[in-house]
């Protein structure tokens, strides 16, 4: 996505947001007649109406310049989980848990990465986030190997990069 | 007994989130502490829950339905690190600590 200016990028994301709503009353509804595609309509846009005047659409809360990395973001996050919870597993049936706190820096720029990146630690089963400072994590983490795990840096980066 | 394709996988991948369910449970009992037992539940929500549903998306086959039922892993995703998050954080406030090393 080119260089656009803050008023173009924020009606892009209203209609990235109403195109995503309607979507989701299709899914869960699956009508197709008009009248109650209507119906759908107009209680999309009461969402809207509500959603906007919460203020909820500030400019990070939806992130229009993530989306289309999400889902490869997510498959990667589901490979993590799967991993993570192999060894936490392990650890529960043979009981050589070692539970230990560790603090981890996140090194993202807005509210909306650290939320993500405090989430997906807790996601993975093994560690936990168990409080958020500015840049800072407390970890509560079962194993050595899942807090140096976490050490590393590899999700922090990947969390970061998905900002960029 | 004569299993199709589609069933047997199926079959596979709900025993491969019961067992994950199972080993969160024996976590909950086993573990020591608060902060240990919400990683076994954590692994209830991801795991199991996602094994199950992706074994119902398989046997129900692709429509409208398996989209419905691809919603419940993501609002799962979106709220069971927030339940955690909040168990985790008022057991810090109100004064426990971890427990170190395992045998008590």
């Amino acid at each position: 996505m080119a260089k656009l200016n803050k008023d173009s990028l924020k009606t892009l994301s209203f209609i990235t947001y109403f195109i995503i709503l309607f979507v989701f009353w299709f899914i869960l509804s699956g009508y197709l007649k008009s009248l109650l595609l209507f119906f759908g309509l107009v209680s999309v846009l009461f969402v809207f109406w509500m959603s906007y005047r919460a203020k909820a659409l500030e400019e990070d809360s939806l992130p229009l310049k993530i989306i289309l990395r999400l889902p490869f973001y997510w498959i990667w996050l589901f490979k993590e989980i799967f991993k993570s919870g192999i060894t936490t597993t392990a650890l529960i049936w043979n009981g050589k848990y070692s539970p230990q706190l560790i603090s981890v820096k996140a090194s993202q720029k807005n509210r909306t990465g650290i939320a993500n990146y405090a989430n997906a630690i807790t996601l993975t089963p093994g560690t936990v986030t168990i409080e958020v400072d500015k840049k800072t994590f407390l970890v509560h983490a079962l194993s050595k190997k899942l807090s140096e795990d976490l050490q590393t840096d590899d999700m922090n980066k990947v969390i970061t990069d998905l900002d960029k | 007994m004569s299993y199709n394709y589609i069933e047997l996988v199926s079959l596979v991948l709900l025993a491969i989130g019961c067992f994950f369910i199972l080993s969160g449970s024996l976590g909950l009992i086993k573990l020591p502490d608060v902060f240990s037992r919400i990683h076994a539940a954590g692994l209830i929500d991801t795991l199991g829950s996602g094994f199950i549903v992706l074994a119902l998306i398989v046997y129900s086959g692709f429509s409208l339905l398996s989209l419905k039922l691809l919603l419940i892993p993501l609002f799962l995703i979106f709220t069971s690190p927030v339940t955690g998050h909040a168990i985790a954080l008022f057991a810090h406030e109100s004064g426990y600590k971890p427990k170190g090393k395992n045998k008590k």
